[in-house]
């Protein structure tokens, strides 16, 4: 006979067990001594040479110190250098480094430490590595003194010595055969190999012999890679993150109710590179007018809306907030105006509109693309698309393959780097290479002017890009970083992570 | 026996062979820019072009799949394109993981659907109707659906679990259970309604054999007749059933590991797949297969040890 009453009792023991078994996977939700971050990117590389930046950023930053650091504002302060120097054509930057250092492999932080792995950086895989494009060469003049040589002169540089490619790793591990998996830097954690799971869950240990404790405030720091909304959305509302960044702005509103502060930061922005300024492809595109006439053509807050949930501020430029180029009309320089859109593609000679190709993916939101079709339809011009997998998608935008393109961009911190990235002739993202005097003039004075001059240059780069529509930028995302009660952040400018140092316990 | 067992070995590794040729044969296809994909937007030309060429993804087909060929018959599937970890590093630490979870599952279902099973084929009635359309709703619902219902009341509402992550049982066996357990009954729902129909049909049959009369003549308990003779009797097409299902486990478990964020072989299949990372989808290709190969070598002999009319002599 079955005994179903034992079974019972059986049963409703071994469920109570269960519900007793919830110690923390992967780590606590910052609990005093252990910092768990969800991130939404896993690192590709901890090697020093090869490291990304951006989402990847707090990998290597545990490990490696830089040669500068930024403050959260983007100031730039000693850290690795203690001060530095440009000559007078600022092609020659002399730098002073500590003489207290050592790699948790015990070996000495020196001048020519630092000048072998920025050679290694500028020559290496990381997504970064352009950022030493310029690199000439560096060399140590003495253990404390390293000489960086650059063939032009690089506004961002110190800012790059900031990130990734002024993260200095152990000489002596350079030749490891694990060297991309198991960093030597003398940062203030080590990675912990034996509780590491590649891919999913870094776990970090406090090294005890840091240089600098004051930036030490957890005994273990925890990064769990999420793939996916739903289970970043869960480990928040089950309190398995101290901090994490989110993937998108949907459950804000959940992520609150469970007791966190939202963060939010603007580090991109959305809208159409309008790439084909000389109309090599689409002859109506190389006609200022019709550029003007496409940023009338968007209904930005309606952009905002459909894209990122209202989530930001919708803008008519590039340039961030915390740039001096910056300018508060330049947010509202296009209004949304189709019947002025229809004026100025009138002007130009397309009383009637024209027809483009555009590349869509999948990528950016299937949907997007049909709000994108409708609008610019309302003025007259027919969008046809070619689907693209999202990477085919930005080689294409590279290659400038298409007129125009929907696209999201990083807003930089320096200038520079926003030029040199979207608007210089040899820009990633000025895919049809446009050799623009006017603009490639502005960009000189930023590169190679004092202060005051590089500040008028931007903005008046800023300004002219606005008017000639190199660009159709409809909204900058408020990208949300999440913090509990118990953990004190700061968001950092220009990153789309906070850096380790400024995360801490209330 | 032994003969048996090598020659459905040997024909697991021609399987093997023919599987992954003409998986590294699609993968090739969709590869695209292999370096822009690992690098991002950022990423200058000339450093993507480095990263294809240090990947050697610009040398042609038949080479690539060559070299790859020649290595991975050592066992080594090289090194992951978007981590840098080896790829048998990546497989081994998140198989036991996977396996867990698995097995877990398998042992859950096969339990509670014998039980299931057994009743429903006893009870009749109400019972075998109750048991029908809990299993056709096992059927229809899809198990990531269950996964979230199960982590919305009771990780996220009632607190009895973590919503998401896993410990290792070497670091605490109460904290593993508490992070495999939400999984694996998730795992098992889908399971559970496709064996439950297999072993209530089995029992059915074998229950209106003559010798089931026969043992009941013979002074036999019920539950003895039923679960040391008809259970046997019955268990071979049960069996059968579950191994398919395991393979099917295999597969639920890459949604399950997805959102508890469990770092097993499915979590880094969906990762690997999504991205193009050719040397870690290779490795679970040749290892899944495997798994799946040897699964249902084992099954057939334990039918065989079920069930002698079964064995292969």
């Amino acid at each position: 006979m079955f005994h179903w009453k034992r079974a019972a009792v059986i049963a409703t023991a071994a469920a109570l067990t269960l519900a007793g078994c919830s110690a923390s996977p992967s780590g606590s939700g910052g609990e005093g001594d252990t910092l768990t971050l969800g991130v939404i990117q896993p690192p590709n590389s901890l090697s020093a040479q090869n490291a990304g930046w951006a989402n990847q950023s707090p990998y290597t930053q545990a490990v490696y110190d830089s040669l500068i650091q930024a403050d959260p504002d983007g100031k730039l302060v000693p850290h690795l250098a203690t001060e530095w120097s440009y000559n007078d054509d600022n092609t020659v930057l002399t730098m002073t480094l500590r003489d207290d250092v050592e790699f948790t492999d015990g070996s000495k932080f020196t001048a020519d430490v630092a000048a072998q792995n920025l050679i290694r950086f500028r020559d290496g895989t990381s997504p970064n590595a352009s950022f030493l494009v310029n690199l000439a060469d560096a060399k140590a003049v003495d253990d404390t003194h390293l000489e960086i040589t650059l063939s032009q002169a690089d506004p961002a540089l110190t800012t790059y010595l900031s990130q990734n490619a002024g993260q200095m790793e152990s000489a002596e591990a350079f030749d490891n055969a694990d060297v991309e998996t198991n960093p030597v830097g003398s940062g203030p954690y080590t990675l912990n190999v034996d509780e590491t799971v590649a891919g999913t869950s870094y776990v970090y240990d406090k090294n005890p012999d840091y240089w600098l404790p004051e930036q030490q405030h957890y005994e273990k720091v925890i990064m769990n890679f999420f793939g996916d909304s739903t289970s970043l959305l869960n480990a928040i509302q089950g309190g398995q993150v101290s901090v994490s960044t989110t993937i998108d702005n949907t459950s804000l509103a959940q992520i609150t109710a469970a007791g966190y502060t939202l963060s939010p930061v603007e580090n991109n922005w959305w809208g159409l590179i309008i790439g084909d300024r000389d109309g090599t492809i689409s002859p109506p595109i190389g006609d200022p007018k019709v550029r003007q006439a496409l940023n009338y053509a968007f209904d930005r807050d309606a952009m905002l809306q459909a894209f990122a949930a209202g989530e930001g501020t919708t803008t008519t430029q590039i340039f961030p907030t915390s740039s001096t180029s910056y300018s508060d009309d330049l947010d509202s320089y296009y209004s949304y105006d189709p019947e002025k859109a229809k004026e100025l593609l009138a002007e130009a000679g397309y009383p009637d509109g024209f027809a483009l190709t555009m590349p869509s993916s999948a990528g950016f939101g299937a949907s997007n693309f049909a709000i994108i079709q409708q609008q610019l339809a309302d003025v007259g011009i027919t969008v046809t698309y070619e689907d693209l997998q999202v990477n085919d998608y930005i080689n294409a935008l590279i290659a400038g393959t298409y007129p125009v393109a929907l696209m999201a961009l990083q807003t930089d911190p320096t200038d520079w780097q926003v030029a040199q990235f979207s608007i210089d002739k040899t820009a990633n993202f000025n895919g049809f290479h446009t050799d623009d005097p006017t603009v490639q003039g502005y960009i000189s004075q930023i590169q190679t002017g004092d202060e005051a001059t590089a500040e008028e240059a931007g903005k008046a780069l800023n300004e002219y890009i606005v008017e000639q529509g190199w660009f159709a930028p409809w909204f900058r995302p408020a990208l949300n970083f999440v913090s509990n009660s118990t953990t004190a952040m700061e968001t950092q400018v220009g990153n789309s992570y906070p850096y380790i140092w400024n995360i801490e316990p209330k | 026996m032994l003969s048996f067992t090598l020659r459905r070995l040997v024909s697991g590794v021609i399987l093997l062979f023919v599987i992954s040729s003409l998986a590294y044969l699609l993968l090739y296809l969709g590869a695209g820019n292999v370096g822009r994909r690992i690098l991002g937007s950022q990423a200058s030309e000339a450093t993507v072009a480095l990263k294809n060429q240090q990947l050697g993804v610009d040398e042609p087909l038949i080479t690539r799949y060559l070299s790859w060929l020649a290595h991975a018959v050592t066992g080594d599937f090289g090194t992951s394109w978007f981590t840098s970890q080896p790829v048998d590093q990546t497989i081994t630490s998140r198989l036991a993981v996977t396996i867990s979870l698995v097995i877990g599952a398998t042992i859950l279902s096969g339990v509670i659907a014998t039980v299931l099973g057994v009743w429903a084929a006893r009870r009749r009635g109400w019972a075998d109707r109750v048991v029908q359309v809990v299993s056709v709703l096992g059927f229809a619902i899809p198990g990531f659906l269950i996964a979230i219902f199960l982590v919305n009341v009771f990780a996220l509402g009632l607190g009895w679990f973590k919503p998401t992550g896993y410990v290792q049982i070497a670091t605490s066996f109460s904290g593993w259970l508490g992070s495999v357990t939400l999984p694996i009954v998730a795992l098992s729902i889908g399971a559970i309604a496709a064996i439950v129909q297999q072993v209530r049909g089995s029992v059915i049959d074998a229950l209106r054999q003559d010798w089931v009369r026969t043992l009941r003549s013979r002074g036999l308990s019920e539950n003895r007749v039923v679960f040391k003779h008809v259970l046997r009797n019955a268990g071979g097409p049960a069996l059968a059933v579950l191994a398919v299902q395991f393979v099917g486990l295999v597969g639920g478990a890459v949604i399950v590991e997805q959102i508890f964020a469990i770092p097993g072989l499915g979590q880094v299949s969906v990762t690997a797949t999504s991205q193009g990372d050719v040397p870690v989808v290779m490795g679970l290709v040749v290892a899944i297969g495997a798994i799946v190969v040897i699964v249902n070598l084992l099954i057939d002999l334990i039918q065989g040890f079920l069930n002698p009319k079964a064995r292969v002599s």
